[in-house]
């Protein structure tokens, strides 16, 4: 495809995080690693996947259940690795907290937190972006185009970048979900998280059918949407409730 | 490192006009050798390009002790202006062939003559705006990066980690040269003529930098040393190979070249204010824990400086990567920062000279063939299918 074409592609994919970048994460130094940092952990996570499910790929493509096991244990291996990186950020925080103490600094308000969770959560968006679709459109720059099967209307790069535009912002915002609910121990943002990836990751199985992905894709969409909501309401309940207990 | 995968791409000519060198003094790898053979070949190159490497930063270290530095400045200064003039009219050439650019020879010719004047004045005075100095750098970077890349893929390899391991040794071993290289400029208190990037830093610190230039000093000086030995190293390596060259001129071009990179201009005026650490070492002191309060802001950013060498083993890491396909490329790239940062830190902690390569270069390797044999294959699969995570 024509340069234009890629470079509007990449940014189908990548234009909403390089805004959230730029306004809200270049300020930091720590954002700018942690977004780095959890880059890398996703990085290594789908390395891992991979040398995993080595031995059984290449798959039949006709057969879509062997794809549904990968996306399962791959979704299952990440959310493990949510934890972890909550588990090494919590430590993070209380060494923060106690320097803070020491040079009588304020702590960490709860809109910093939530800025390290959202750069966590973006790095591993951007990750996804990078490595499903622009890996594989910076390659394809020439004449041609490529189409694929099971969804012939529109190209596969352009497919591949709404879908990686979807998983960009449900990954972006889960993390901020999933933080607030290990933080608060609040049940149901822990299972809301796992879940909604689980979904959106089952939901790309509908692309198997020939057609699938106008259906498919929406859907897709439909639960990046509704990550977002839920993020939103979430996070307007606590910046509230933190006023209220601020100001009484 | 962006600039040598962009170059790398366009030129991607696959032409299997092998480069002779002191890299490949021991053996010529061809495609039809088999994989230990292949192997075998990639590890003498190394090797007797790591001895040669070790014999000229002894000789280096020789010529500090005597204090030649204005002989090794003007060196410098005549050594970046071959490999800005040679190198970069090279490229220049390949790229004006690959675009069909209308150009003609007295045009081009004047052209590279002021591009190459204006390089050596940018990088050898520190008088002049901080971007064309930069530039410049950059530029150097990416050519030397390039030319290695042109080196047969199982060399390049093997030479990137012996070029780490040797790194390794050469600043922590007692006997190290880099390591007397340190110890005498800090025993003499002089500064060791480098050629080092600066970053330009967001906010920095006027009030503290009086106070920061002695510790910023020490702390520079150690991570140019060791790029600059390297780069020497390298440069004076390709000298013994000329005889059997086929780019003969341009490849003594070369060696000079790489030995002027080393020595450049003093950087430690320019550095007074323009500068002050990455990890600002006056609110750092002892503890680890406050590099992290830096990092969050609450302390001040500093200028990033790192030797040129550091960069130009990155770039041919990636420019290599870029060579086979692009997800390799973005892999390397992350490992390469990740690799960076861990130097860091660990430079935060122990406070003493450390070589920048090895981690980064370790980790790059790594997640090369890692990407390379086990990523690409799940990830095409995955994404042809449209069945993504």
């Amino acid at each position: 495809m024509t340069v234009a074409a890629g470079i509007g592609y990449a940014l189908l994919a990548l234009g909403p995080s390089l805004s959230l970048f730029v306004s809200v994460i270049s300020k930091k130094p720590f954002l700018i690693l942690t977004v780095l940092s959890s880059t890398l952990v996703w990085l290594i996570s789908l390395i891992i996947l991979s040398g995993i499910w080595r031995g059984f790929l290449p798959l039949k493509s006709t057969t879509w259940w062997p794809f549904a096991i990968l996306i399962f244990s791959s979704v299952a291996f990440q959310e493990g690795l949510r934890l972890l990186f909550w588990k090494v950020y919590k430590r993070l925080e209380d060494i923060l907290d106690a320097f803070a103490d020491r040079v009588s600094k304020p702590r960490l308000y709860l809109t910093d937190k939530m800025q390290i969770a959202l750069a966590g959560g973006l790095g591993h968006g951007v990750a996804h972006a990078v490595f499903f679709c622009l890996s594989l459109l910076t390659p394809a720059f020439g004449p041609a185009t490529y189409f694929v099967d099971s969804c012939s209307q529109m190209p596969f790069f352009l497919v591949s970048a709404l879908i990686a535009l979807a998983f960009v912002t449900v990954h972006t915002f889960s993390m901020v979900i999933a933080f607030n609910g290990y933080a608060e121990g609040n049940k149901v943002d822990q299972v809301f998280v796992p879940s909604v990836h689980l979904a959106a990751g089952m939901m790309t199985l509908i692309n198997f059918a020939s057609g699938g992905c106008i259906i498919g894709i929406p859907l897709l969409f439909l639960m990046a949407v509704l990550t977002l909501m839920y993020c939103g309401r979430m996070v307007r309940r606590r910046l509230t409730e933190n006023q209220r207990q601020g100001d009484s | 490192m962006f600039l040598v995968v962009l170059l790398v791409s366009v030129l991607d000519s696959g032409s299997s006009a092998s480069l002779s060198s002191i890299a490949t003094i021991a053996y010529s790898e061809t495609s039809s050798d088999s994989s230990w053979d292949k192997f075998l070949g990639a590890l003498l190159n190394s090797l007797a390009f790591v001895a040669v490497v070790t014999v000229v930063t002894f000789v280096l270290v020789l010529l500090f002790y005597f204090r030649c530095t204005k002989f090794l400045k003007i060196y410098m200064g005549f050594s970046s202006f071959v490999v800005l003039g040679f190198m970069g009219g090279e490229i220049a050439l390949f790229l004006i062939e690959r675009f069909s650019v209308p150009i003609d020879c007295i045009t081009f010719s004047v052209l590279l003559f002021n591009f190459a004047v204006v390089g050596v004045l940018a990088v050898f005075m520190s008088k002049m705006a901080i971007f064309v100095t930069q530039g410049y750098l950059v530029l150097i970077g990416m050519l030397v990066a390039y030319w290695f890349t042109l080196l047969p893929e199982w060399t390049t390899w093997v030479l990137l980690v012996a070029l780490a391991l040797y790194d390794l040794a050469a600043v922590l071993l007692p006997v190290g040269p880099l390591r007397l290289l340190v110890e005498l400029a800090i025993s003499r208190d002089e500064d060791i003529p480098a050629l080092v990037y600066e970053a330009r830093p967001v906010t920095h610190h006027d009030s503290g930098s009086g106070q920061n230039t002695i510790q910023t000093r020490v702390w520079r000086e150690r991570r140019n040393v060791r790029q600059d030995l390297e780069d020497n190293s390298n440069s004076n390596g390709n000298v013994v190979s000329d005889s059997n060259s086929t780019v003969d001129t341009v490849q003594s071009g070369h060696n000079d070249t790489r030995i002027a990179r080393v020595e450049e201009g003093q950087i430690s005026e320019r550095d007074g204010e323009l500068s002050a650490p990455l990890l600002d070492h006056r609110v750092n002191g002892q503890d680890g824990e406050s590099f992290l309060l830096e990092s969050i802001g609450l302390g001040s950013s500093g200028a990033i400086k790192l030797g040129l060498g550091d960069f130009i083993f990155y770039s041919v890491l990636v420019g290599r990567a870029a060579m086979y396909d692009f997800m390799t490329v973005y892999a390397c790239y992350l490992a390469i920062v990740a690799g960076l940062g861990v130097t860091l830190m660990l430079l935060a902690l122990y406070q003493k000279a450390l070589p920048a390569l090895p981690v980064s270069i370790a980790l790059g390797v790594l997640f090369y063939f890692l990407t390379r044999f086990l990523l690409e294959v799940f990830i095409v699969e995955c994404s042809l299918n449209l069945v993504m995570f």
